[in-house]
């Protein structure tokens, strides 16, 4: 070996080893216990029900565009769930901890967190957060929604959009067997050099987190390749680049940022790797190393990163909100200049996560100012949206309510990162808990704009609507989560309190401590309510069911199919007309008309490959981090040959005839037609009010979009 | 629907492993070379630094020559256009870099690469 290891080592199990389990540990343990009866009921679960085969060739084996976003989906809220647990505990160990006299559980001075342990949960936190629960979320709703607005029947490549997400499913699962095996980092989810080098972290903590991000990354790159491919080249006839919908034109730039930018936490991590592994230099203390240059390779990606994940967030505002003003989008052409100046100034502006580093005053000014352009096109697109909702109808449903509040986030987060943006406020305000509630802001912005859109898409997925009054109130009780958390952490950010802190000296933050509790205690309430909407929409979904136009008046492409959108999307690829398709069709009354004839569909075939390389990488992850290098040999060896073998199957899709089609047609239009009950306000152009054009309204909601077009059986009406 | 094969897609002609293959041993050579000059400590620093530099752009070309078979065709102009985009981005990223360090070493390390060495070296 290269390097000198710490503690044990042998062939057969690299570092793994008994003591490597913290059976002992009395939050651990219990919580393995809790994961294994769930584990084990879910099996039984699925076994007992039978849906073994259900599950494997409806999901697992799955190529679909939409159930890969699903399933994105649930891994983001899984690890919201979890990164939500560890937030838990830091506010916890914060407000329990306070001053000398604080009584201390479980082997902890102060609190019940040991300054170890702590260190690992704030970490596990931040990695989570941002790289496996925003980022898979936000990846999912583009992969569901992007296709459909565009017209497309499947993503570019979708075996390689399966391939993308066992990727970011290993790279969860790889975080959370942390929690169980080993232990995670504690250097923060951005790592801080030269502590993450082997002497200074001589366990697998390190490892686990660097091979998590470095998985993630992989995960993510592949996934914006497939829908920058999408987006390029499997627009429907007649979509223009200027007839885009708002929110494809957001993942586009989302995942030009993400193209250009992951690289270079690819090769951070990677020279990372190099000295842990291969005993190298690049960024220890001496020997030639230099340790900044990790901190600034890593907001070279760090600082894209977080406009990768606040774009599509923008994208989704941007369809929710002209929806409930019953207005098409203010500033159409802007809004898609705002977005690319967005995306440009992204890559100029990293040095301001370490303005205190020590460059020059030149240097120092540059990227302040840099940082502060942010503002114009940011503000654009925020007049944008006022415009859109001015002398607007507004309609305060679940989705628009989380749209505006996300609105209000994004005021205060942007204006503190205007002042954290000022060096001379930069150097007082740096590393203190200010700076974690103005990102908190962002980032909850885009959480909010995400259950907006979540709620807003439900039915064009699922075919009915989540419930209206659990919605408002998960809604309300996250926002007091919200305000009480983070209003207390600006503050104690003015007042001095440092971030990451196991143990807090001053006894006169106790209070705003305890504020924050109570927000936590919001937060968890929401928890609950979100569980509650879920079960109560679900148990009513016959009395929710939806036929195209969910919301009424919607304006964009993927409200042309019927909900929920078969799994080819398009019986006939619609050919487009204008910017705001659907609303024109509104306009023309071409909402019920059929294609004269039918075509055969040729889709892609589900494979079980994709699902076989995650789990490989999966264990490859686990081998490089307990350094078992026959597993990673084993692994690596058999995901080339899997990737091989599979390039030589030929036979990658199948034949949907048109007769077929035409009969799956006829099948949607009638549940479409059962589904109708609820009085629906489709009307032309969506620029008119709810409930006027009864005509129009009751022929929305029949037909099929298609480009050939003939009558339907006569209207509903 | 019509379904073209894909083998025929242009993007999909320029495939030849003749390419892949006489990529892979370049860059690999490029790197041993490298690799090499460094742990030989083979040069002064600077030198070494542009050497290294040297190597690096001949991959890079290498790699846009007979990996990715760029051209200016009609076919290819998705290629064209992503190349065209790295070039301000490579431009920011290590311009702004190396501004960036330098005026920090000016304030805060005694000795500038162009000097004697990376700090350390001389140890
Ligand atoms: C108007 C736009 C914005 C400006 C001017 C701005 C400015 C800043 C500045 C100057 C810092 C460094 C503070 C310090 O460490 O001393 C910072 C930190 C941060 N910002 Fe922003 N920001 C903006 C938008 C965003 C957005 C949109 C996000 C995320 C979605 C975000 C996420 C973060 C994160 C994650 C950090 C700190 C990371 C860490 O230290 O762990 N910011 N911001
Ligand atoms: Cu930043």
């Amino acid at each position: 070996m290269l390097v000198d290891l710490q503690g044990p080592w042998s062939p057969l199990l690299g570092r793994l080893a008994l003591s490597q389990i913290p059976y002992e540990n009395p939050i651990l343990a219990p919580l393995f216990v809790v994961v294994a009866i769930m584990g084990i009921a879910i099996i039984a679960a699925l076994s007992y029900y039978g849906k073994w085969g259900y599950l494997w060739r409806e999901w697992l084996t799955t190529v679909d565009h939409k159930k890969i976003g699903i399933m994105y989906i649930i891994i983001g809220l899984v690890m919201l769930f979890r990164g939500f647990m560890d937030g838990l505990m830091i506010r916890t160990q914060q407000a329990m901890a306070v001053g000398p006299d604080a009584a201390g559980y479980m082997g902890a001075l102060h609190g019940y967190l040991t300054p170890y342990h702590f260190g690992q949960i704030y970490s596990a936190h931040g990695v989570i957060m941002i790289l496996l629960a925003a980022t898979p979320l936000l990846v999912g709703i583009m992969n569901v929604i992007v296709p459909i607005q565009v017209g497309a029947r499947d993503m570019a490549y979708p075996y390689l959009n399966a391939v993308g997400l066992w990727i970011t499913a290993a790279a969860a699962v790889l975080v959370m067997a942390s929690l169980f095996v080993g232990d995670f980092s504690h250097n923060g989810w951005f790592g801080i050099a030269p502590i993450f080098e082997l002497p200074y972290s001589p366990g697998v903590g390190v490892d686990y987190w660097m091979w998590v991000m470095q998985l993630a990354a992989l995960g993510s790159t592949l996934g914006s390749i497939n829908i920058l491919a999408t987006i390029v080249k499997m627009r429907a006839p007649g979509m223009t680049w200027l007839r885009l919908p708002i929110f494809t034109w957001a993942s586009l730039a989302t995942n030009i940022i993400a193209l250009t930018s992951f690289p270079a936490l690819t090769v951070a991590l990677a020279l990372i790797g190099f000295d842990r592994y291969l005993g190298t230099h690049f960024f220890t203390a001496g020997l030639g190393g230099n340790l900044m240059l990790y901190t600034d390779l890593f907001w070279l990606w760090g600082h894209p990163e977080v406009y990768f994940v606040i774009l599509p967030a923008f994208g989704m505002l941007s369809e929710i909100i002209p929806t409930f003003s019953e207005k098409p989008l203010f500033g159409y052409v802007t809004m898609v200049l705002a977005t690319f100046g967005i995306a440009g100034v992204s890559w100029a502006v990293w040095l301001h996560h370490f303005f205190t580093m020590g460059a020059g005053p030149d240097v120092i000014s540059f990227f302040s100012v840099a940082t502060m352009l942010v503002g114009i096109p940011t503000g654009v697109k925020v007049f944008n949206w006022a415009f859109t909702m001015y002398r607007g109808r507004l309609r305060f449903e679940t989705p628009m309510l989380w749209s505006i509040g996300s609105l209000f986030l994004l005021l205060v987060g942007g204006l503190t990162g205007m002042m954290l943006a000022f060096p001379a406020i930069n150097y007082m305000v740096h590393n203190s808990v200010f700076v974690i509630a103005h990102f908190h802001s962002m980032l909850l912005m885009i959480v909010y704009a995400i259950f907006g859109a979540v709620t807003y898409w439900w039915p064009k997925i699922f075919g009915f609507k989540l419930n209206e009054a659990w919605g408002k109130a998960v809604f309300w009780l996250f926002t007091a989560g919200t305000v009480g958390v983070f209003v207390p952490m600006y503050t104690l950010g003015f007042m001095g309190m440092t971030r990451r802190l196991d143990y807090v000296f001053n006894t006169q933050w106790q209070l705003l401590l305890d504020v924050q509790m109570l927000g936590i205690a919001f937060y968890s309430l929401s928890v609950l309510a979100f569980l509650g909407l879920l079960y109560v929409s679900i148990r009513d979904r016959a009395k929710s069911r939806v036929s195209h136009d969910a919301w009424g008046t919607t304006h964009s492409v993927e409200w042309m199919t019927p909900s929920p959108v078969p799994f080819y999307n398009f019986a006939v690829v619609p050919h487009i007309n204008a910017r705001d398709e659907w609303s024109w069709r509104k306009e023309h009354g071409f909402t019920d008309l059929r294609p004269d004839h039918y075509e055969d569909i040729h889709m892609p075939k589900n494979t079980g490959i994709p699902l076989i390389l995650g789990v490989l990488t999966f264990l490859l992850g686990f081998g490089l981090t307990w350094r078992i290098w026959w597993l990673c040999a084993l692994s690596l060896a058999l995901i080339i040959a899997v990737v091989i073998i599979r390039s030589f199957d030929a036979d990658t899709g199948y034949i949907i005839p048109a007769d077929e089609v035409e009969r799956m047609e006829r099948a949607h239009h009638d549940r479409a037609q059962a589904a109708v009950e609820l009085p629906q306000a489709g009307v032309p152009g969506g620029v008119t009010a709810y409930g006027q054009g009864n005509k129009p309204a009751a022929k929305g909601e029949v037909g099929a979009p298609g480009s050939g077009i003939s009558s339907p059986e006569g209207s509903r009406a | 629907m019509s379904h073209d094969n894909p083998l025929q897609h242009p993007e999909v002609q320029v495939a030849s492993g003749r390419g892949y293959l006489l990529t892979f041993l370049i860059s690999t050579l490029l790197m041993g070379v490298s690799l090499l000059l460094v742990a030989n400590h083979a040069m002064a620093p600077f030198g070494l630094m542009l050497v290294l530099s040297l190597c690096a752009g001949l991959a890079v070309i290498v790699q846009i020559y007979f990996l990715m078979h760029m051209d200016l065709s009609e076919a290819h102009i998705w290629n064209t256009v992503a190349l065209v985009l790295t070039i301000p981005l490579f431009i920011l990223a290590i311009g702004l870099t190396a501004w960036m360090f330098s005026t920090l070493y000016e304030r805060t390390m005694v000795m500038l690469p162009t000097m004697h060495g990376m700090a350390g070296m001389v140890h």
